[in-house]
């Protein structure tokens, strides 16, 4: 299992550090650079391999306390005028409950590999955050235990947030999930050993999903 | 005793007066249907809550009968559809219409389950007649609850043109 | 499925499926248990069952198209996810709406806070089989849609606000119909806490049952009721207030042990404070207007695009390009009635969103779910579910 270290805070909030102080802290301790791009809060552009580093960092330094990562924002920048650099950004808003602290952190993605560092270990809310960016952007997170498709089906073939999947590109679903394979690894990582798969009716598919029923003759009509 | 003296024998209608009324097997047993439709809601959005204002004191469906909520499509006759319904929903959609016995019927409520309302996107079915078929479509987004109970009515005035001869189409 | 338990006995597990199409789950969402008796050894849950590209869609349309679609995310309170939407795009133009509108937004945001904290109580303590509260709360409820009609015609999906101010000022006799109804709620949490707060199968069936501590409830990005349900004193109103929060006069309400029950109660209490709020805004709404003179936002009034070609072409301008924020990317978050809704706005300068991601909070609720439940019991799936609130419109999205 994976170990969770989180402070409980008491008391009132406290105003904490401004975002000037904390972007001169973040910037002289791991050279993180403020994305002007966002001219009304604080957001830092981080690279992906000093990430872990960098939250693991923000989550545990007393006077940061960071306690909480309210969300994992993928972004296509495909389509965004005059944007020069990697395709996509993972976007992590962070706040501390101690102090009245919110940054986020911008990490860019490359299109050929498409990968960043899982943040699973350091908090329980980013594994589905980090499952959805996966399903809608095809961004991977490195040493994600369970990296399946969150909102979209299990036959789904793309990934339609991005800026050059269509938007009314229909696909539809067969049969759904049996997800019997997850709840075996779930059982295995509370510690049971499983011996033999049982009978489960659980999914079924569609048997005739090309009928168009509506135009079938209804009830009071002549035979 | 001749044969003359034996009393001739006499309608039975004659003797039992007015107890009884003639009618077609048909009215009856629509007659029984219409007013006491037991609906399953299948509310996956919005749609819901207000499904849950009509069933509610102030709207009050058991004025028209269809007020026995069952959430086992086993002993439903009516499929209330309300809410988006998606193309991962679409298999179970399909699935709770198969486990309902005949006679059923469904109602569509909303521009979601009727057309895929405004959201004309890569997951939602655009309207649920792809699916399975729909007897009544409710518009609105969502419908008033009004217009829940006119689709009921509406419901009613079908099934009294039904008929046991005439075989609804049994599955598709 | 045949099992060696961590205990190392041999068990034959039931597999069970629950939902997507269930009266407890919202006809959205599916738990996957394995059975060991009653009791559940382990379960998977999934989403998506009503995922209907909200973040797609709005990419397609303008800023204030947007709106409709906030409207349908929680569409039990419709009303704060309009408000939460508005007050982002707002902080990117840089600009307050005028008293008026933020009284007003106060008011209805705290209304909404009260009707979706019913839903979501009378909801799962119908789970539970005590129905009358649905009613109790159902026609107050209703009561409360009379004045949304009356504000807007519209009932559940009000989309009564614009960017920039509301939709319409209120009409005569708004604040007299509020106070009216903010009587028959208080009577309503009244008869409903007596029905239940010492009831001793309510209490059998919710006290330490699925309890989450404060740690864990940190740690999974829990906000809102339920975070609070688990004793940590957090609320955006009184942490990073906005609209005049810090000026009101009101309590955070703070469970102890993070069960059930408590996540049932602090909602109750949730309910008399917002009654409480509403009474003060009442008292502070004073004529003005209700909308920015900002130009970059606002319709001009009808008199002056009669008159007026430069009213003319910014009417025009407003109705058929919409607004313009600047480029960038933005934050914003509100107290709505389930937690911290955020919305991150990425703008590109021109008039449709490049890209907007809501933060829903009952997200990081459901994800917890699975955990909650491994360990309890299959009666507890019902009774749990209904109080952390997971409305499937803003999980899917």
């Amino acid at each position: 299992m994976i170990a969770h270290r989180t402070h409980v805070p008491q008391g009132p909030i406290q105003p904490g550090l401004t975002n000037e102080q904390l972007a001169t802290l973040l910037g002289e301790r791991f050279a993180l650079t403020r994305d002007a791009s966002d001219r009304w809060d604080l957001t830092l552009v981080c690279k992906a391999e000093q990430l872990r580093e960098v939250v693991k960092y923000l989550r545990d330094e007393p006077t940061l306390s960071f306690a909480m990562l309210l969300d994992v924002v993928g972004v296509d920048y495909l389509a965004y005028p005059g944007h020069r650099s990697e395709r996509f950004a993972v976007l992590y808003p962070m706040k501390s409950l101690a102090f009245r602290h919110r940054l986020v952190l911008k990490v860019m993605v490359d299109e050929e590999a498409c990968v960043v560092p899982s943040l699973c270990e350091f908090y329980k809310s980013v594994e589905w955050a980090e499952r959805e960016a996966w399903d809608q952007y095809g961004i991977v997170f490195a040493g994600h235990p369970n990296l399946k498709r969150l909102l979209n089906h299990h036959e789904f073939v793309g990934h339609p947030l991005r800026k050059d999947y269509p938007c009314q590109k229909r696909q539809k679903l067969s049969m759904n999930d049996p997800m019997i394979d997850q709840l075996e690894a779930r059982l295995r990582s509370l510690g049971y050993t499983i011996l033999e798969r049982g009978e489960t009716s659980v999914g079924q598919a569609i048997t005739r999903p090309s009928a168009v029923p509506s135009a079938l003759p209804k009830a009071g009509g002549k035979p | 005793m001749t044969y003359q003296n034996v009393p001739a024998p006499v309608a039975p209608e004659i003797n039992l007066g007015d107890s009884f009324v003639t009618t077609r097997v048909d009215a009856v047993v629509n007659w029984g249907r219409r007013n006491s439709l037991w609906p399953f809601p299948f509310g996956t959005a919005c749609c819901a809550i207000e499904f849950m204002g009509i069933v509610s004191s102030v709207f009050d469906v058991s004025r028209f009968g269809a007020e026995l909520v069952r959430f086992s499509p086993r002993q439903a006759d009516l499929l209330i559809i309300a809410g988006t319904v998606t193309y991962k929903q679409a298999p179970v959609l399909r699935r709770i219409y198969e486990q309902m016995c005949e006679p059923r019927w469904v109602i569509s409520a909303g521009a979601c389950a009727s057309s895929g309302g405004f959201y004309d996107c890569y997951c939602t079915v655009p309207g649920i007649d792809e699916i399975i078929p729909v007897d009544i479509y409710i518009a609105g987004c969502p419908p008033r609850p009004e217009a829940f109970l006119e689709s009921i009515v509406q419901l009613q005035k079908k099934i009294d043109k039904e008929s046991l001869v005439e075989q609804r189409t049994v599955g598709i | 499925m045949k099992v060696i338990t961590p205990q190392g006995e041999h068990v034959d597990l039931m597999t069970l499926n629950v939902g997507p199409s269930h009266p407890a789950t919202h006809g959205t969402l599916r738990i996957l248990a394995a059975l060991d008796g009653e009791n559940i050894a382990g379960c998977v849950t999934e989403m998506g069952y009503l995922h209907r590209g909200f973040e797609k869609m709005i990419e397609q349309g303008t800023y204030s198209q947007v709106l409709p679609y906030t409207d349908r995310l929680n569409y039990c309170s419709a009303m704060m996810n309009n408000i939460g939407f508005c007050k982002a795009v707002e902080k990117m133009f840089a600009i307050t709406v005028p008293d008026r509108c933020i009284v007003v937004r106060v008011i209805l945001s705290e209304l909404s806070r009260i009707i979706d904290h019913m839903v979501c109580t009378c909801t799962n303590l119908v789970d539970l089989g005590a129905l009358t509260n649905f009613w109790y709360f159902f026609n107050t409820r209703e009561q409360v849609y009379v004045i949304w009609e009356k504000l807007c015609g519209a009932r559940l999906t009000n989309t009564m606000t614009r960017i920039g101010g509301m939709y319409r000022d209120t009409y005569h006799g708004f604040e007299d119909d509020v106070r009216a109804v903010l009587v028959k709620i208080e009577s309503a949490v009244h008869e409903v806490r007596g029905l239940i707060e010492h009831n001793k199968i309510f209490i059998d069936r919710t006290k330490d049952v699925c309890a989450v501590s404060a740690a864990d409830a940190i740690s999974w990005g829990w906000t809102g009721p339920c975070l609070r349900a688990s004793g940590v004193d957090r609320d955006l109103r009184k942490d990073e207030p906005y609209y005049g929060y810090e000026t009101y006069n009101f309590d955070t309400v703070i469970g102890t042990s993070g069960d059930t029950f408590d996540r049932i109660m602090v909602r109750m209490y949730e309910m008399i404070e917002s009654v409480s709020i509403v009474r003060q805004a009442l008292d502070r709404l004073k004529p003005g207007p209700i909308n920015t003179l900002d130009a970059r936002l606002s319709l001009p009034s009808r008199d002056q695009v009669y008159h007026d070609m430069e009213a003319l072409i910014n009417s025009f301008k407003l109705v058929y390009e919409g607004v313009r924020p600047p480029a960038g990317i933005c934050y914003d978050a509100t107290e709505a009635a389930n937690g911290e809704l955020g919305y991150h706005i990425i703008s590109d300068g021109g008039t449709n969103p490049y890209r907007v991601k809501v933060r829903p909070p009952c997200f990081t609720q459901y994800a917890a779910y699975a955990d909650m439940l491994t360990g309890s019991m299959l009666a507890d799936v019902a009774s749990s579910l209904g109080s952390i609130n997971i409305i499937a419109g803003e999980l899917d999205r």
